[in-house]
């Protein structure tokens, strides 16, 4: 079959679609690759089809549908009164908006608690920006103070409980000989709460040690009452 | 609903190039259905082709009540594009939504006979298939094929002269 540029133009979609198939779509495509007029045209029109494949649709107005509603189902009669306020808060009625809703009134909880706002004793004044500066400002200052207390207080039992420590460790490096002796009147090593097998004033060092541990240990909860 | 207003829509909004045109023929297309639902027959195909079928009666329909209103086809030709544009009522975020090409190819779509028009917007803007086409148009597949075949050559024809090269 001899391929003119009308019959290349009369089946040029068969052509694209693939309707064509072995000698036939060779021989179009032999006369359409060689024509001067029949190639631009093949191009434009398959790259013209492939663009409007791909084409997106355009959204219909959203009034639309219900325009259509009330011109098929006819107009919707207008509800007042509790009843339409019970229709309108029926869309609200849904898991996500109540989640959402609890949220919001938590948030808002701890924000008023936390300007200052009390809940028993709810007082208008409570609510002026001056007032909840003022409330913000104290409390940031005396979070501040604590925490250098407790700083302080830490650094403070640091260094009694590494003199301790030094303490004990002198004490158990001096020489026997080095050791006051007990007295005549009682007898040797006999003191109260020392153990017989240990020299007195190891024992009294020991027992000032323990003290002084205990004294450290319990310094942050005494510094917090007094606090209080 | 949805989805058929969708496609009503966009078959009537690429057959008239205007928006409220296509939204009033769409209110049309929807009341006639409702109107004529007991008349449907699976005989004549789906819900969707059926809806197609009438979408299409009342376009040619308006198109035949208009065209005393239009501008002839021979004015359009030597009407540059930036004028056409204007004529076709697209705002400017309109136009940047529809993309350039889109709305180079809807402003040259009017430009087409409504023969031609009607077969190019089913088969490659709504994909329908030959036979579903066969259907809505009435007429037979030889004639289908043969509309889509001029259809799209006269659409290439018409954006080269417009300047608009398709990538």
């Amino acid at each position: 079959m001899t391929w003119t540029c009308d019959l290349v133009e009369a089946r040029l979609s068969d052509y694209l679609e693939g309707l064509l198939q072995g000698p036939e779509r060779a021989e179009f495509e032999a006369h359409a690759n060689s024509c001067v007029d029949c190639a631009p045209l093949v191009a434009s029109v398959r790259s013209l089809v492939g663009e409007m494949h791909v084409m997106e649709d355009f959204e219909a107005p959203p009034r639309l549908v219900y325009s259509i509603l009330d011109k098929t189902l006819g107009p919707r009669e207008a509800v007042t009164g509790w009843q339409g306020f019970l229709n309108a808060i029926r869309g609200l009625a849904t898991p996500k908006f109540a989640y959402g809703a609890a949220s919001v009134m938590a948030t808002l909880f701890m924000v008023l608690g936390a300007s200052g706002f009390s809940l028993r004793k709810a007082k208008l004044a409570d609510l002026r920006p001056a007032a909840i500066y003022q409330t913000a400002d104290r409390g940031a200052h005396r979070v501040l103070a604590r925490s250098v207390k407790y700083v302080s207080d830490l650094r403070v039992v640091y260094e009694i409980q590494s003199r301790l420590r030094q303490d004990e460790n002198n004490l158990q490096s001096t020489p026997e000989d080095l050791l006051p002796k007990s007295g005549p009147e009682k007898n040797p090593g006999q003191t109260d709460d020392h153990k017989p097998s240990q020299p007195r004033q190891q024992n009294r060092a020991n027992e000032a040690s323990r003290q002084l541990e205990m004294l450290a240990a319990a310094w942050p909860l005494l510094s917090e009452r007094s606090v209080r | 609903m949805r989805r058929h207003t969708r496609r009503i829509y966009n078959i009537c909004y690429r057959f008239t190039g205007n928006r409220t045109e296509a939204e009033d023929l769409s209110q049309d297309v929807f009341l006639r259905v409702y109107r004529t639902l007991g008349s449907y027959r699976s005989a004549h195909g789906g819900f969707a082709t059926w809806a197609t079928s009438v979408t299409r009666n009342l376009l040619i329909d308006h198109y035949r009540r208009t065209k005393r209103d239009r501008i002839t086809d021979s004015l359009d030709d030597k009407m540059p594009v930036v004028e056409n544009k204007e004529a076709s009522g697209r705002r400017p975020d309109e136009q940047a939504l529809l993309g350039e090409l889109s709305a180079q190819v809807q402003s040259a779509l009017t430009r087409l006979s409504p023969e031609l028009r009607e077969a190019v917007i089913l088969r490659d803007l709504q994909q329908l298939e030959y036979a579903e086409i066969q259907t809505v148009l009435a007429v037979p597949e030889g004639t289908v094929k043969s509309r889509i075949n001029r259809g799209r050559i006269e659409l290439a024809r018409i954006l080269q002269q417009m300047g608009v090269r398709p990538a």
